[in-house]
């Protein structure tokens, strides 16, 4: 029974780190997937989302500002405002770099993020991080607080997925593919490159940034240790490859799947004999290294590739899939 | 849709992978360290020391009627997204009845809010050392056998001040540890009438800081605080402050207190330095772990490795006192630690701790580290000491109060 109930417990927090990394990773898909981005900042718009919503939800603490205790839910939308604002003169300025040059910049910029938050104490309480962020129905039981925060992850994963899926057959989601696979072609049809690029560099971040905020409500806390870029930017890079590019439900399944193995695998290398627990716990990350080679060597397209030609839920759907070129 | 198919074959295969556990009968206690990660190379000797600790138990006796105590060793890495999910995983499908770890503050607050206190299970920290941790609303659950920075750095303020230095210029690492130590000097050294001339932070690793000194020296202050690690960006801080004369005299915390900086600059130049140190408590229980850890390929010097073994030992007595009951587990290590006579217990002592818990005597733990007192918020005071560079390394120069 009590194991029974472990397992349940277990099963709920991997859900909700599961829905927030599909998040993540729904806002790597719009710039990575549907513009051709190659944003390996990700940790940095987590980070910024995830301080927004602690500063205007946590109570009061000396030395730093904030004890504005507003409703979650503001914090969360202002998260996303604040990551999308963030990243405007960010996107501004490095959009120019193209594909390598783009990643380079965005590294550098996630550090730069990090490297504030770690310096503004007055702002961040520095080194220290936010504690005490309220989580809702956190006051319950374990497993019901649990219930009840997957709950609100899977609705707001739902109206996430929802949102940019619309976009997909929609007219923008066909310019930013247009952007995307033939830049030229898409100039000369009279669409401003720049401009829609920094339209989905600024969706994507902003969705990067409620990922965040869903996070440190979880956790009620968020330390500069959380802005770890194997865990904040590797992985869902990882994820959003092995799921597929391009398709928003591949993103989803290749959070759950990276996620699960990143977790489950643990249990596993446990039942080793204790002398090699320190070793064993590489294993995992070698692991995660493994299945991307894997994947990148035996199936570029992903698990659920890109439908090609909008196909999707459209009725002459021509299910043909011609390999899509590398980007 | 695909989300929850595969969380349901996750929880499977947990479950297919628990039948191969051990019997029933065992007790488990949960190690959660950042193993891989920032701290990689501290974390396996912190480990060694807690497994010392658990084989003594089970080779004086075990717990309860002889029963095993098993570790379940996790792998914080030294963030809160695999602190927790570590923390879940012990909690939930290993079922331990007391967490030591995780070794990094920012995995401490996140897996102590979102697991351990929902779930009601005690745990204690060797080395997260955030003033943070105080600040959690616990259930009186979280504990730790390091200080909080908090308070070496308000010892090390008073001191100073008592040393007749007035007036210094404090550059602090910028992580958890020299912000922590920073905030606490400065807040202390203003309140009791010092001056800082200039308070700044600077980051590790860096090939030269000699602007970050330039600029500290502009507060006209001779001497400078050093927040920060003698055999990393310490170390480089303080032999370019002497190569240039910036100072004249010059501090650091326990972390400047390694022996780099004498083999890197030579004790000789180092006449004006002075660390505070966290030092045991007069007893032989240091001695006594030392060797014991010695014996099992361990080095006693090890950072964190004393606070590491006395807070698995002191789960496995709180264990033993709650008979496995882990609802019981926190109640009973504040009652272990609020007894203040009574016969003394030393490291490797499990079986005379065992017959006294059975007794229902009160005792008190000698730690490697010290006696462990926890303060309201589960904390401890720690003793410290002002050293200076002698001949022969460090030597004692002041007790700090």
């Amino acid at each position: 029974m009590e194991l029974a109930l472990g397992l349940a417990n277990y099963a709920l927090f991997m859900g909700v780190f599961i829905g927030i990394y599909a998040i993540l990773a729904l806002g790597l898909n719009i710039q990575w997937g549907y513009s051709g981005l190659f944003n390996a900042g990700i940790a940095g718009f987590f980070a910024v989302g995830a301080y927004t919503s602690a500063i205007l939800t946590s109570p009061h603490a000396a030395g730093r500002i904030g004890g504005f205790e507003l409703p979650t839910l503001v914090g969360w939308v202002g998260a996303m405002a604040v990551a999308g604002l963030v990243a405007w003169p960010i996107g501004k300025v490095c959009l120019r770099f193209r594909s390598d040059y783009l990643a380079i910049a965005s590294i550098g910029i996630a550090e730069i993020i990090r490297l504030v938050i770690k310096s503004e104490d007055v702002l961040t309480n520095g080194a220290k991080g936010i504690n005490n962020i309220p989580r809702p129905f956190g006051d319950l039981p374990y497993v019901q607080s649990q219930i009840a925060y997957l709950a609100i992850v899977i609705v707001v994963l739902a109206v996430v997925y929802v949102a940019v899926e619309r976009q997909y057959n929609a007219p923008w989601g066909r310019m930013m593919r247009a952007v995307r696979d033939n830049e030229v072609a898409a100039t000369a049809m009279g669409k401003d490159i720049a401009f829609r690029r920094l339209q989905a560099f600024i969706f994507g971040a902003a969705l990067m940034g409620l990922g965040g905020a869903l996070f440190a409500h979880f956790s009620r806390s968020i330390t500069p240790e959380a802005i770890d870029p194997m865990v904040a930017t590797f992985l869902v890079w990882i994820m959003l490859i092995l799921g597929g590019s391009g398709n928003n439900r591949g993103a989803i399944l290749g959070a759950a799947v990276v996620w699960i193995i990143w977790s489950v695998s643990e249990i596993a290398t446990d039942r080793l004999p204790h002398e090699y627990a320190v070793q064993a716990k590489y294993i995992r990350v070698f692991l995660i290294g493994l299945m991307l080679q894997l994947v990148l060597r035996y199936r570029p397209e992903g698990l659920l590739p890109e439908p090609l030609g909008g196909a999707r839920n459209a009725p002459a759907a021509t299910a043909k899939a011609t390999p899509r070129n590398g980007h | 849709m695909n989300k929850k198919v595969l969380a349901l074959a996750g929880s499977l295969l947990a479950a297919t992978a628990l039948t191969g556990t051990a019997a029933q009968a065992d007790v488990k206690i949960g190690l959660l360290g950042g193993i891989t990660g920032p701290i990689a190379a501290m974390a396996p000797a912190m480990l060694l020391s807690a497994e010392l600790a658990i084989s003594e138990v089970n080779g004086q006796g075990g717990i309860g009627n002889g029963e095993k105590l098993v570790q379940v060793t996790g792998d914080s890495a030294c963030n809160p997204q695999n602190g927790t999910d570590a923390a879940t995983k012990a909690v939930n499908i290993d079922g331990v009845v007391g967490l030591v770890g995780p070794h990094c503050s920012g995995a401490v607050i996140a897996a102590a809010n979102s697991v351990a206190i929902p779930a009601g299970i005690a745990l204690i920290t060797p080395s997260g050392t955030s003033p943070e941790i105080t600040n959690l609303k616990d259930n009186d659950l979280v504990f730790r056998t390091v200080p909080s920075d908090d308070y070496q750095g308000r010892a090390l303020a008073r001191s100073l001040k008592e040393q007749g230095m007035d007036s210094v210029a404090v550059a602090y690492l910028n992580n958890d540890y020299g912000s922590g130590l920073a905030n606490a000097f400065k807040s202390e050294f203003e309140a009791i009438g010092g001056k800082i001339t200039t308070f700044a932070a600077h980051e590790g690793e860096k090939a030269s800081y000699r602007s970050n000194l330039a600029e500290l020296a502009k507060g006209g202050s001779d001497t400078l605080v050093i927040f920060d690690y003698g055999d990393g960006s310490g170390l480089t801080m303080l032999r370019e402050a002497l190569e240039n004369g910036f100072f004249t005299n010059y501090v650091g915390a326990d972390g400047m207190k390694s022996d780099a900086p004498i083999k890197e600059l030579g004790a000789n130049n180092l006449g004006t330095f002075l660390a505070s140190a966290p030092v045991g408590e007069k007893s032989d229980s240091l001695d006594v772990f030392a060797k014991n850890f010695k014996d099992i390929g361990g080095d006693p010097d090890a950072v964190f490795v004393t606070t590491s073994y006395d807070a698995t030992f002191l789960m496995a007595l709180a264990i033993e006192k709650a008979g496995g009951d882990k609802s019981k587990v926190g109640a009973a290590l504040r009652e272990l630690s609020s007894a203040t006579d009574g016969e003394a217990v030393m490291p490797g002592e499990w079986a005379k701790a065992k017959a006294l818990i059975a007794e229902g005597k009160p005792f008190v733990y000698k730690g490697a580290a010290g006696t462990y007192n926890f303060d309201a918020a589960g904390d401890v005071p720690g003793v410290y000491a002002l050293f200076k560079v002698g001949a022969n390394g460090f030597e004692k120069v002041a007790d700090m109060k």
